[in-house]
């Protein structure tokens, strides 16, 4: 409600005044840009004319040949759909990758010593750090993308399941060794489901490392299958405010309802499960 | 002893419970002898309680407590049965054969249960015969049985933090007698429950030892519960952990819990307690604090209704 009343004066204060669209955008600029991403033609920011928020039918220019505007091979859907995919890829690899790290520091301490301060320095460093790198190595194609992604969380997956496993009560061990699960059942029954809200929690926390690093990537690699960082250096190149803010929004919402919806979910049902507040 | 023959007796008397519990018709060769055999463990530089020169043998079928103030080396004690510590001195030996390990043969019940729980009740109690490779099909059926015997039909299906400290431990217990082992360790299963779940869990416990015949090696700081559940009470000897002196209460079993002659047991075992509890005061350099002893019980006792 106040977000609708802050926006409406926004709005307002655009059309009184009359400030120049390319330096900052008004809301309707805003949503012009993002419907026009979707290739749907809007024109809400338009000066209130027949039709709005419609585009004037005079300006339309004749309708192009070839196949129709559709808004499901429009660039934004493609853009997000290049980036799931690469989010889904690469996320999955960091799993496996930090997840591996995390139990094997977990159960040999002289590796933890070793690699831990290590994981936790290259924590610390922003993930499109690794782009010029990954130039280097991979060159500027999906596999410097993948390489970013997976630097960037992958570490942090490793720490936040190491961390986990270490606070499982050694009593399951105990029974777990009572009852007779020896060796991998051991690992299979009773250490691995224990660490399952660690788990939640890493992931969770792996998952925003991943969006951060996949977008920062996509921003300068620039590779030529679109992700939604292309679609914001996009913007940049051609001086468009609008777009700019509007993907930016759209990244924003991506991350929280992923976020929310997903990984917030995850851990929600992995603490009811084992009773946690 | 006659005393002990009559709860024997009595024993044997109890049919065991309709849900059959697994060893109910327990073979003629009996097993479950536990002896720990001059055992010592020591924790160099650590405020792990040791025991040194501990022997103890557990008869089959025997119901043992082990009772001493806290930092006697109780639980190292039974921890060394469990084989989740190896003794440094000594040797400890189920059936002849040598500790080595946890093993499902000794199941323990742990003061905090130790339930899985991201598990159901039932499928707690099945996890162990899950490891043992017991098909689904009679694991389902002894899963039900174990959940009988400790009444908890109902409750199967639900997840352990939906259940009280008191079914908990129930779940906890079925989940250890449902693997039938040779011993039934027990490491204050109780100390966390309100007074009136303790009594009940008392009855409970007692019923199924009963009917189960199982050797157990309960470890307690209560002498109450020592002497209302055990066959033998084994006071331990703090700093290092020692056996001071073992009381056999040769009451039968089932027992009423507030008949006088527990009460008069409980009586002479805390007596000793005191002093042990007291000696280890003294050690820590305080002056030590003595009660103001009560009345002699048996003055109480006797004269109540004399003149009816």
């Amino acid at each position: 409600m106040i977000w609708i009343v802050i926006l409406s004066a926004w709005e307002a204060a655009y059309r009184l005044v009359g400030w120049p669209a390319w330096q900052f955008p008004a809301p309707s600029h805003v949503i012009d840009a993002a419907a026009g991403m979707l290739n749907i033609p809007l024109a809400s920011g338009e000066r209130l004319h027949r039709g709005w928020p419609w585009v004037d039918q005079d300006d339309v220019p004749a309708p192009a040949k070839g196949p129709p505007k559709r808004v499901i091979t429009s660039p934004l859907i493609i853009a997000n759909l290049v980036s799931a995919a690469r989010l889904i890829v690469g996320f999955a690899l960091s799993i496996v990758l930090g997840g591996a790290l995390g139990l094997a520091m977990w159960r040999w301490v002289e590796l933890d010593r070793l690699l831990g301060p290590l994981f936790l320095g290259l924590q610390t460093l922003p993930s499109v750090c690794w782009v010029p790198l990954s130039i280097l190595i991979f060159g500027i194609n999906e596999r410097g993308v993948l390489f970013v992604l997976v630097m960037g969380s992958f570490f942090a997956i490793a720490i936040a399941l190491r961390d986990g496993l270490k606070a499982i009560p050694p009593l399951y061990q105990r029974a777990g060794l009572m009852l007779g699960a020896r060796g991998w059942r051991l690992y299979r029954y009773v250490l691995i489901p224990a660490s399952l809200p660690a788990f939640a929690a890493s992931l969770r926390q792996g998952f925003s490392f991943a969006w951060r690093s996949l977008l920062g990537a996509e921003l300068i690699l620039a590779v030529e299958h679109k992700g939604l960082g292309f679609l914001l250096a996009t913007g940049r190149d051609f001086a468009d405010v609008a777009q700019v803010v509007a993907v930016m929004i759209v990244m924003v919402m991506i991350g929280m309802m992923a976020d929310r919806w997903i990984f917030a979910k995850l851990q929600a049902a992995v603490h009811r499960r084992f009773g946690l507040a | 002893m006659s005393l002990v023959d009559a709860a024997l007796k009595a024993k044997r008397v109890v049919t065991p419970s309709a849900s059959g519990a697994p060893a109910a018709s327990a073979p003629a060769p009996r097993r479950g002898r536990l002896v720990l055999e001059n055992v010592s463990k020591d924790f160099a530089g650590s405020t792990v309680p040791a025991v040194r020169g501990v022997t103890l043998a557990c008869e089959p079928g025997e119901f043992v407590v082990v009772v001493g103030p806290s930092g006697c080396g109780k639980s190292t004690l039974l921890n060394l049965a469990a084989g989740m510590l190896t003794p440094d001195e000594g040797r400890v030996t189920l059936d002849g054969r040598d500790v080595r390990g946890p093993a499902p043969e000794r199941t323990m019940v742990f003061q905090d249960h130790g339930l899985f729980p991201w598990l159901t009740a039932a499928q707690n109690i099945a996890f162990g015969l899950k490891m043992a490779g017991v098909p689904q099909a009679q694991r389902e059926q002894r899963v039900a049985a174990a959940l009988d015997m400790v009444h908890l039909r109902r409750s199967g299906d639900k997840l352990i933090h939906e259940l009280s400290g008191g079914m908990r431990q129930r779940v906890a217990i079925a989940r250890a007698l449902v693997m039938d082992p040779a011993v039934l360790l027990m490491d204050e299963p109780f100390a966390a429950l309100d007074a009136q779940n303790r009594t009940l869990l008392h009855e409970q416990l007692q019923e199924l030892w009963v009917a189960t015949q199982k050797t157990v090696l309960f470890v307690t700081h209560s002498v109450g519960e020592a002497v209302r559940l055990g066959d033998r009470v084994v006071v331990l000897h703090a700093h290092p952990g020692r056996i001071r002196r073992e009381f056999r209460i040769a009451l039968p079993h089932p027992r009423n819990f507030d008949s006088p002659e527990i009460a008069q047991l409980v009586h002479l075992v805390r007596r000793e307690i005191e002093d042990e509890v007291n000696r280890v005061n003294a050690q820590t350099d305080e002056e030590p604090w003595k009660p103001q002893a009560p009345d002699d019980l048996d003055r109480h006792s006797v004269g109540l209704g004399g003149g009816i």
